[in-house]
């Protein structure tokens, strides 16, 4: 491990702690709730001051609490779409790869069938026609998104399945499911780690980019991605309540693919 | 240096320093009169007319093109008082089902032709004909003959006579009390029989609009510009000022602010995001051009859907609503609604109460009504910035008394789709302005029972409602029908249908040189007596 990579994985490390640090304490670094309105004698939003220290937005909301529970939101969306992308991925790949033949082919024509689709497209698509919620978004992303994880998992296995490890356990009589759980999935874990962090960046910039079209999570759900398109004609009026969340959606997506690349060496896979 | 500039740029906004609001355009002091002639207006809209056709356009910016170009029997004054046009005097007959009009002799098409009584008649006629597909037909139903006329019974409509070439009478098959009111919409509008049958049977040429009024359409290019110049032969000498208005197309509220700073444009509106800082400016203050629309904006609550077929849920709704934070929302963009009628609406109420602000109320009526454990129920909202900040403040009101309000926020079709159809939409937000201004264009348009179909949109009816409209309908009484309308109005507020919300007024802010432009409560604004000092 390079010194390099070792300070790029420190550095994404930290942000992506610092990130889950905010999510999780939350309601301890701010005295607001992220969705109280508060308009008394309303002109406009406020500029960053000792009780705010982030301003507030068009609704007297404050910015501050908006962005940290916003945080909840994102590493929910990140989590849960990464995490279906996962299962569904690495069962295709694995179940692909393994099996090879006819099944390895259908399978692999599937993916090709996702891959082909226009993801923008088909992520406005389903977000439009499922009903808002918060789930909706990370099913979404999570729908389209599995296709790299099973591309990834099946190249590893074939590989894997020729190893003689596997090739004495099928001698030995070990079932399918055994092979796959025990002797193929250690295997290929590694590389879906690395994977899922670089996924998890994109899972959360493909949330702010569906927020900002407006398909995000619904209101008043606090939501990074939503703020800057909500705001952002009052760039140049209020700039701190574009700012702040597009710096946060930069410092996520930043940190989890710093993260993603450091364990990439650490862990001596390739990078796909 | 240039990257320097940009970093000190980028400090400052991450700092969070707004930028400093632009002065505004520099122009001549005011005063400056008596009017004078000469100069180009120059407004800038986000889309092209739709038509320049009257019996066709029913949308603001054709109707803003259309009263350049034509003019109606009668008209407004700058309230919503009926004066005169292209009539001189009128009279209604004692069973008020005839109108007789006498046209003034000096009015000429821009060909330089002569109008006259046949050409009134032509125009109606015309705008009636199935195959034109106006959306103005409705409103002139009433005229006698206008049935087989539609049906092709008969090749005129015999309830539009012309005795003499200066005089016109329309024959009613009922009373009708608002029959001037349609008759200064656009889509009465006279239009040159000959012009029009040159170019054959359909919409007429659009690059060609022969009209009688104040200007001439001098140049359109779709999608970019249109010129409209002064009509040399206008009936009103000495009238307009302006020698030409110049249209933009394609600006957006925001671009068309930027131009409006540049002085590029001498008359725009303010974009939300920076309302509150442009009226409180001193500099500003007397560039403002604003007036109280005949408008109201409201929630409506589907009487047909559950949970709102309650009556009870309904008022808790209207109880928990906080209108005047909303009204602080929309920058004070308006006045509270406690009423359905706006305030310059004949007929309206000052010391309407209506349901108060009163939360612990909405909730103990909630509990009482066995809705104690909380309603989740789905609110549609148009999708723009004004709209869902409104709807987040209606959000949090009536998550304080249980109720959970999932926002669906779409298109305005789409809205519109969408609460036309029975059991679609359970709560939405929308608003209404007047066509003409008589409680009737609010109360039974929008609450008659019989309306559900076009645009009674929370599926409202109460027989004692429909009964009291329809024995206004056809009184001419003046007094009498506003008695009536009143009681309407306070039984539908008592049933909450609605939650009205405020009544919005229009603000825009004019260069220093423009004089004498106007909003007006129901129409575009009129240009004639516009003018620029130098």
């Amino acid at each position: 491990m390079t010194r390099r990579s070792r300070w790029l994985s420190a550095c994404g490390g930290l942000l992506v702690g610092l990130l889950v640090a905010v999510a999780a304490l939350a309601p301890w670094l701010t005295p607001y709730d992220p969705a109280a309105i508060v308009v008394e004698h309303y002109h406009g939003p406020e500029r960053p001051s000792a009780g705010h220290p982030l301003g507030t937005d068009t609704l007297g909301r404050d910015v501050w609490a908006r962005v940290a529970y916003g945080s909840r939101t994102s590493l929910f969306v990140g989590v849960l779409a990464m995490g279906l992308s996962l299962v569904i991925g690495v069962s295709v790949g694995l179940v692909s790869g393994y099996f090879g033949g006819a099944v390895d082919a259908t399978l692999m024509w599937v993916v090709d069938l996702v891959l082909t689709m226009p993801t923008l497209l088909l992520l406005i698509v389903l977000s439009a026609v499922l009903p808002p919620s918060l789930f909706t978004v990370p099913l979404v992303i999570g729908l389209v998104g599995w296709t790299t994880f099973a591309r990834t998992v099946r190249g590893e296995v074939l590989s894997l399945r020729e190893r003689d490890y596997v090739v004495a356990a099928r001698a030995l009589g070990a079932s399918h499911g055994r092979i796959i759980r025990r002797h193929l999935l250690p295997g290929v874990l590694p590389g879906v780690v690395v994977l899922a962090a670089l996924g998890m960046s994109g899972a959360i910039a493909i949330d702010a980019g569906l927020s900002y079209i407006g398909l995000g999570v619904p209101h008043p759900t606090p939501s990074w991605g939503r703020m800057v398109s909500d705001f952002q004609t009052y760039l140049g009026v209020a700039p701190w309540l574009v700012m702040v969340p597009g710096l946060a959606i930069a410092l996520g997506v930043v940190g989890f693919n710093l993260l993603g690349y450091g364990l990439t060496d650490l862990l001596g896979t390739r990078r796909s | 240096m240039k990257g320097l500039r940009a970093l000190a740029m980028a400090l400052v906004l991450a700092t969070g320093c707004a930028v400093p609001l632009d002065a505004p355009p520099e122009g001549p002091a005011e005063g400056g009169g008596p009017p004078k002639a000469g100069g180009t207006f120059r407004v800038a809209f986000p889309e092209d007319p739709h038509h320049l056709d009257p019996a066709l356009g029913y949308d603001t910016v054709s109707w803003w093109a259309e009263q350049l170009l034509f003019n109606t029997l009668v008209t407004y004054d700058e309230g919503t008082r009926i004066v005169p046009d292209l009539a001189t005097s009128w009279e209604t007959s004692t069973d008020g089902r005839q109108v007789t009009f006498r046209l003034r002799p000096d009015v000429v098409f821009s060909t330089g032709r002569a109008m006259t009584g046949a050409d009134v008649k032509y125009s109606l006629e015309r705008l009636l004909k199935p195959a034109l597909h106006s959306p103005g037909v409705e409103f002139f139903t009433d005229i006698e003959g206008v049935d087989d006329y539609v049906q092709g019974r008969a090749t005129e409509v015999r309830g539009i006579r012309v005795p003499a070439p200066d005089q016109v009478v329309f024959a009613l098959t009922q009373v009708d009390p608002l029959f001037l009111h349609k008759l200064t919409m656009p889509f009465a509008a006279v239009v040159d029989r000959e012009a029009i049958e040159r170019g054959g049977d359909g919409e007429f040429d659009r690059r060609r609009p022969i009209g009688t009024g104040a200007f001439l359409l001098a140049e359109w290019t779709y999608g970019q510009t249109l010129r409209f110049e002064r009509n040399p032969s206008y009936f009103r000498t000495g009238t307009p000022y302006l020698d030409a208005i110049q249209v933009t197309i394609g600006a957006n509220e925001q671009l068309g602010w930027l131009q409006y700073l540049r002085g590029e444009l001498d008359v725009a509106g303010i974009p939300s995001a920076e309302f509150a800082r442009v009226v409180a400016d001193p500099r500003y203050q007397s560039l403002l051009v604003s007036r109280t629309t005949l408008r109201t904006s409201y929630l409506g609550l589907n009487c047909g859907m559950a949970p709102f077929d309650r009556v009870a849920v309904r008022q808790a709704v209207n109880m928990a609503v906080d209108k005047q934070r909303i009204v602080e929302l929309a920058d004070g963009r308006g006045v509270v609604a406690r009423g359905i009628l706006p305030p310059d609406m004949p007929g309206y109420d000052a010391g309407l109460e209506g349901l108060r602000h009163d939360p612990a109320a909405a909730r103990a009526l909630l509990a009482d009504a066995g809705f104690g454990s909380g309603i989740a129920t789905t609110f549609w909202v148009s999708r723009d910035d004004l709209a869902l900040r409104i709807a987040q403040s209606v959000q949090e009101d009536l998550r304080a008394i249980g109720m959970d309000l999932r926002l669906k926020p779409v298109d305005f079709p789409a809205l519109i789709e969408g609460v036309r159809r029975p059991g679609i939409v359970p709560m939405f937000m929308f608003g209404w302005e007047a066509d003409f201004p008589d409680p009737s264009n609010f109360l039974d348009v929008l609450f008659n029972s019989r309306n559900q179909e076009t645009n009674n949109n929370t599926f409202y009816g109460n027989p004692d409602v429909d009964r009291l409209l329809g024995q206004a309908q056809t009184l001419l009484d003046p007094a009498a029908r506003l008695r009536l309308f009143h009681e309407a109005e306070v039984r539908i507020v008592r049933d909450a249908p609605w939650v009205p919300l405020m009544h919005p007024s229009s603000v825009n802010v004019r260069n220093p040189r423009v004089r004498n432009y106007v909003l007006h409560p129901l129409r575009p604004t009129r240009f004639e007596r516009v003018w620029v000092a130098s």
